[in-house]
């Protein structure tokens, strides 16, 4: 099909839920707040009008906390007890297209070398519908870093808003196809950020300013709350701790974020970044500077939920912003 | 595929305790075919964990030869390592790795071997120590000196008289001043001050330096001095890990991942990273 009604997706999306999909999309949980959540019912998907969630469809595939495998001991002898291994088929829809492009940009990291097959498992079971963006707020910056409101990257499957209550259906992938059909539709007119900044140029900012004073100048209002991290599509830090007792309990990754002191903090009681400017600088040093060496990929799809999450207004764009020369060219 | 972060369990069979600290651990597999499939190079490190407190990452301290079990080595700090500091012969302890590049004991072969450690910055250099006893003929005069804030601070001593008792093997021991008893035999002052007074030749030699970020900042003049290549110089890197594997993203020092690229540097190579260590 190449157009669906909204009332007609609507109806798709409670035939996958009934079927025993997960599927999540954009939900109001607040009047102010909207969340990629998994949706109860049909009903709770947020279809009209744009809204960029306040988190990312990352959760998908790098859960918040995620037990690793169990341990049970008795007396001196342990026993490591496997998680499933199959992972639930899941439906990301309503995706932006900063969000779909987070995943193959994250399949780099998780695959180079040791494969993480907690993450492959998520991801294979993972489809992504992505609604196109016929609007934008002053924090998206999406076209900075190589996307766009069309953009392809990562999805299975594009809609696009004709703004009468329904949707041009592009399918992409197998995994778009099986749930959308043959849609072959091209997306109407869109209306993209304006460049902000030049990546190219903040890679080597970051790269010959470690030290530099802009660091701690800039970062000095940060609070190292770590909601920059926590709301990005492709931030992927993470801890592995214990969570049980003496007995039985599980090992578990659980969200990190190089934001918080404690993050690089060696048992002498050295640590290598001490003060806020070095750990802002190590986010904007990893994205645009150390993921593009190592993987081929800036490590940012210009969401914008960075800025929009800080508390004190900074966030990629406000940063790099005032790097010099950064401006587009 | 197994699971990249799932542990083999390792039988405790021995605990050895140097200071009101620091202990030493041997470990075996329970599994037999994995304990004869096992190998890894001097250098390389694990990440060792105490089931309900949690993982740590520490160098695998014993020699690459040594085909029955291996070694590691802590001092008490933190949830883990209290928790590790429990553990009694006959408890089972997880054992992820072996993880990194450790020291190229074949390029080293032919040269001189210096040895320059602080405090607890013996077990990494312990392990080297023991390969290139074991295959003595492969390297030339070994210098070993080692410090530690007190006497009561050194560790792995007994082992310290042993391979001085080897031919061309020079230990020389120091403390910190103010460190010593009146029974201490050994030198009174730093490292880099006691190693500059011992008066070895770096030019034919390869260096492996590890200790405090003072005692490296201190030695590296000295062996400057001495006409030590900065190429020839080593270390081994500690910044904080978790998974060991090059995704978590904790132990990036500028443009490195020191799990995967690390943990050993030459300072040629350290001088070209910023200072994220």
């Amino acid at each position: 099909m190449n157009v669906l009604t909204r009332e007609e997706l609507r109806k798709l999306v409670g035939e996958w839920i009934a079927a025993g999909k997960i599927c999540t999309g954009p939900v109001r949980v607040k009047p102010e707040l909207v969340l990629f959540e998994r949706l109860a019912k049909a009903d709770d998907l947020l279809l009209d009008g744009w809204v960029r969630p306040a988190n990312s469809i990352k959760e998908l595939v790098l859960p918040r906390h995620e037990a690793l495998y169990g341990y049970r001991i008795e007396k001196n002898r342990i026993e490591l007890v496997d998680q499933p291994e199959t992972a639930p088929e899941q439906i990301a829809i309503g995706a932006h297209p900063c969000d779909a492009a987070a995943l193959p940009i994250l399949d780099k990291v998780f695959n180079w070398d040791y494969r993480d097959d907690a993450y492959n498992r998520r991801r294979e079971a993972t489809t992504v519908i992505t609604l196109a963006c016929a609007e934008r707020d002053e924090e998206c910056f999406c076209t900075s870093v190589g996307l766009g409101p069309e953009a392809e990257r990562g999805s299975d499957a594009i809609l696009f808003d004709r703004g009468d209550g329904s949707f041009l259906v592009k399918s992409l992938t197998e995994k778009g196809r099986a749930l959308l059909g043959e849609g072959a539709a091209n997306g109407g007119a869109a209306n993209p950020p304006p460049a902000r900044f030049d990546a190219a140029q903040v890679a080597s900012f970051a790269r010959d300013h470690f030290d530099d004073a802009f660091w701690k100048e800039h970062a000095l209002a940060c609070l190292a709350c770590g909601a920059c991290a926590y709301t990005c599509p492709v931030c992927h830090c993470f801890d592995i701790v214990d969570e049980g007792n003496a007995r039985e309990g599980v090992r578990a990754r659980n969200w990190d974020a190089c934001q918080f002191p404690l993050f690089t903090l060696h048992a002498s009681g050295h640590n290598p970044r001490s003060g806020q400017g070095g750990r802002q600088r190590q986010r904007i040093y990893h994205k645009f500077y150390l993921y593009p060496e190592k993987f081929g990929e800036i490590l940012c799809t210009g969401c914008g939920n960075c800025a929009r999450n800080c508390p004190v207004g900074l966030g990629v764009l406000p940063l790099v912003a005032k790097i010099p020369h950064a401006e587009p060219v | 595929m197994p699971n990249l972060y799932k542990p083999d369990l390792m039988e405790v069979i021995g605990v050895r305790q140097h200071t009101p600290d620091v202990k030493s651990v041997s470990l075996r597999f329970q599994d037999a075919g994995r304990a004869r499939q096992f190998t890894f190079q001097v250098g390389q490190f694990g990440i060792f964990s105490a089931f309900g407190a949690g993982e740590s990452t520490f160098n695998i301290c014993s020699s690459s030869n040594w085909r029955d079990h291996i070694e590691f080595c802590f001092r008490k700090v933190g949830r883990v390592t209290e928790a590790l500091w429990r553990i009694e012969e006959g408890d089972t302890v997880g054992f992820r790795g072996p993880y990194g590049h450790g020291y190229p004991m074949e390029a080293w072969r032919g040269k001189d071997l210096i040895f320059l450690g602080g405090g607890i910055a013996m077990p990494p250099i312990r392990c080297a120590i023991w390969y290139a006893l074991e295959n003595r003929e492969d390297y030339g005069r070994i210098t070993i000196v080692y410090g530690a804030r007190t006497v009561g601070d050194l560790v792995f001593v007994d082992e310290l008289d042993e391979w001085a008792r080897h031919p061309d093997v020079r230990v020389v021991r120091c403390v910190d001043p103010g460190g010593q008893t009146p029974e201490w035999s050994g030198e009174v002052g730093f490292v880099p001050t006691v190693f500059e007074r011992s008066s070895v030749s770096a030019g034919n030699a390869v260096s492996l330096v590890i200790g405090p970020p003072i005692m490296i900042k201190n030695t590296i003049p000295v062996l400057k001095r001495m006409g030590a290549r900065m190429s020839d110089v080593y270390t081994s890197l500690e910044n904080r890990m978790k998974c060991g594997v090059g995704k978590c993203g904790r132990c990036n020092a500028g443009p490195v991942y020191v799990c995967k690229e690390g943990p050993v540097f030459t300072f040629q190579e350290l001088r070209a990273m910023p200072m994220d260590y």
